[in-house]
């Protein structure tokens, strides 16, 4: 105890007497780089832990965006303002509580959508391919189902009157989504489910009806309308039963929306389904002006639920950065990322740091990778281009391999832009094609990968999360993904 | 060394075939999203060129079947043909491609061009079902 107390006071005496006198003798404290930082510190010094309680908690998961894709995002969007892209500071990244999340499944080193939302969604970690069944759950079998299924934070917090609301710009089924009200054996079974089990779409829908779900905003259409009937976006029927879900829906009460008006247009505290397209919702690189924005969903969701004076509970996923990282095209996936950061900045807008805990994470990361040695400034989808030794931004000229040619910064370690193609004769081979900077810059370039397969696969590798308000100061180090789980719930019952 | 000579004899004569493709067409190499506004509706390009001779560029999805004249252009490598049962789903990112003849199958992810006639309008394929609203036909391909 003496020796804690001394080491404490020695601290405080260090730091009360240094201040002044380091800055005299610090030939570089006038330096912008210098007193930033400072004054960042003395932000941090002031930062004082939120320990009331959370009347809201609202979860961002911006899917496959882990620690490098992130990095990527900032970039971007620093960029895409004119800045040279690395001082840039996301929304989120303001936050002044940061954690490492270990991502893996029980079963996989490297995860999938479905388990990791199920882990941030009921505490546990969960099997590869499943969502919200206990470890003693089986990939698509059934049978399985039966004695394992979990609960989840939405029917804990909606017990407590909470409302429960869920937006993705993937299908609402999809599993980041589903993890959020569904339980099954295979995150697959959207819109059909082996006998004995109840797929997704139903389950979202008997989630509504008893109230732990109350508004469902994202894509996915389909899975909602009987077989044989249109969807209001003139698409065809994903099932193969008679059940028009989006009618029982709207006997539960809730209101449905299908186009950005009607989005707009909704009462205000009233429960919600909105179906925007027929499968996964556009990347925003290309979407339509009717089509509502992840931000636009978002703000629409926290209307309908801010009035209940129990609070709520969103959860929010960037559904589309994992869709275009799997391309192997880094132009989309970052894209939908400055999308989702914008709507991270509007939920902080709309809410109180006092009685709001705000998670930002992602699910899993993907196989991407920086090359270097780029030029401070370089663009980050476009050549790596040389360092200036005689000024701050780049050179202009692109960075050349040994085989003489330039190459992208981004690059993925497998996918569809593999430098190895088929031959004739089955084998795989191939060279780099040398790439100008107007190609890699194009939406539509695929950054050159190595191991030929169709689709980029996930990482192993970490992901950040990012919190501020209730109890956010628990998301600290570097902790498992069902972790994220205990801290809102301590936070939502916290005295 | 006679193995080399065939070689690069082959590698001329399939390298010949698109040089006469391209002298006797004088439409310029362009990218598939060029034939649609941003709201998905057809460009003035797509509708000037309604009926001529056109030149794409893109990659061919894996054929839907072995021996086929037909395939789908993509505007980025796609590892499986992308399915549509439904014209109101077609996406933007692909056009049919009804070849001269049985075509010569490219891995997915290498760099193509296609030239042929284009042809706008919903049409479906009565063998394979196939729902498409852009076509190119008596189309010829060739790496690019």
């Amino acid at each position: 105890m003496n020796r804690v107390a001394r080491i404490l006071l020695a601290g405080v005496s260090a730091f009360g007497m240094s201040f002044p006198v380091l800055s005299q003798d610090i030939v570089q404290s006038d330096s912008v780089w210098y007193t930033d930082a400072d004054a960042k510190l003395q932000a941090m010094i002031a930062t004082q832990p939120n320990t009331g309680k959370a009347k809201n908690v609202i979860l961002f998961v911006a899917d496959g965006q882990g620690v490098g894709t992130n990095y990527a995002v900032r970039l971007f969007a620093g960029q895409l303002e004119g800045k040279l892209g690395e001082e840039h500071v996301l929304p989120y990244e303001e936050y002044p509580y940061t954690a490492l999340i270990k991502t893996y499944n029980i079963n996989a080193q490297t995860p999938d959508s479905a388990p990791t939302a199920g882990a941030m969604n009921s505490g546990v970690k969960q099997v590869f391919n499943t969502i919200n069944l206990s470890e003693d759950g089986r990939h698509d079998n059934c049978a399985s189902e039966e004695g394992n299924k979990v609960t989840l934070f939405s029917e804990i917090v909606s017990e407590s009157g909470k409302s429960v609301g869920v937006v993705s710009t993937a299908r609402a089924t999809h599993a980041t989504p589903a993890a959020v009200y569904a339980k099954t054996a295979n995150r697959n079974w959207e819109a059909t489910a082996p006998e004995g089990c109840t797929d997704i779409a139903i389950q979202a829908i008997e989630a509504m009806e008893a109230g732990t779900l109350d508004v469902l905003l994202g894509g996915g259409a389909r899975n909602f309308v009987p077989t044989g009937v249109k969807t209001v976006h003139d698409g065809d029927s994903s099932r193969k039963d008679d059940l028009d879900l989006v009618a029982r829906a709207e006997a539960a009460g809730a209101h449905f929306v299908s186009d950005l008006a009607g989005l707009e247009a909704a009462e205000a505290g009233a429960p919600m389904l909105g179906l925007f397209t027929n499968s996964d919702m556009s990347y925003e690189t290309e979407r339509p002006e009717t089509e509502p924005s992840v931000a636009d969903m978002t703000v629409a969701a926290i209307k309908a639920m801010e009035g209940n004076e129990d609070g709520f509970y969103l959860m929010v996923e960037g559904g589309r950065v994992d869709h275009a990282n799997h391309a192997g095209n880094a132009n989309r996936a970052f894209m939908d990322g400055v999308a989702f950061a914008e709507a991270v900045a509007r939920a902080d807008e709309m809410t109180n740091d006092e009685d709001t805990l705000i998670i930002v994470t992602a699910d899993h990361e993907h196989a991407i990778a920086f090359n270097g040695y780029c030029g401070r400034g370089t663009p980050i989808t476009g050549l790596c281009m040389g360092v200036n030794s005689d000024g701050v931004e780049h050179t202009g000229e692109p960075m050349l391999a040994d085989d003489g040619k330039p190459y992208s910064v981004v690059g993925y370690l497998n996918g569809a832009g593999s430098v190895l193609t088929e031959q004739a004769d089955g084998s795989y081979f191939g060279t780099r094609p040398t790439v100008t900077q107007e190609e890699a810059l194009d939406v539509d370039y695929l950054q050159q990968a190595l191991i030929p397969m169709g689709g980029e696969t996930h990482s192993g590798e970490d992901v950040a999360s990012w919190a501020k308000g209730p109890w956010a100061h628990l998301l600290s180090g570097t902790q498992e993904q069902n972790y994220i789980f205990h801290v809102m719930n301590h936070a939502v019952s916290a005295e | 060394m006679r193995r080399r000579h065939f070689i690069a004899a082959a590698a001329t004569s399939v390298l010949a075939a698109p040089a006469l493709i391209r002298a006797a067409s004088s439409a310029e190499l362009v990218r598939m999203r060029e034939l649609y506004n941003a709201d998905g509706s057809f460009s003035d390009f797509a509708m000037a060129n309604d009926g001529k001779a056109v030149q794409l560029e893109g990659f061919m999805a894996p054929p839907l079947k072995a021996e086929s004249a037909f395939f789908v252009l993509t505007k980025i490598p796609m590892s499986v043909c992308p399915f549509c049962d439904s014209a109101a789903d077609w996406p933007r990112d692909i056009v049919s491609i009804y070849a001269r003849d049985i075509i010569s199958v490219t891995p997915f992810n290498v760099p193509i061009a296609v030239g042929g006639t284009l042809r706008l309008g919903d049409y479906t394929d009565q063998e394979l079902g196939f729902v498409s609203r852009v076509r190119v036909t008596e189309a010829e391909h060739w790496r690019v």
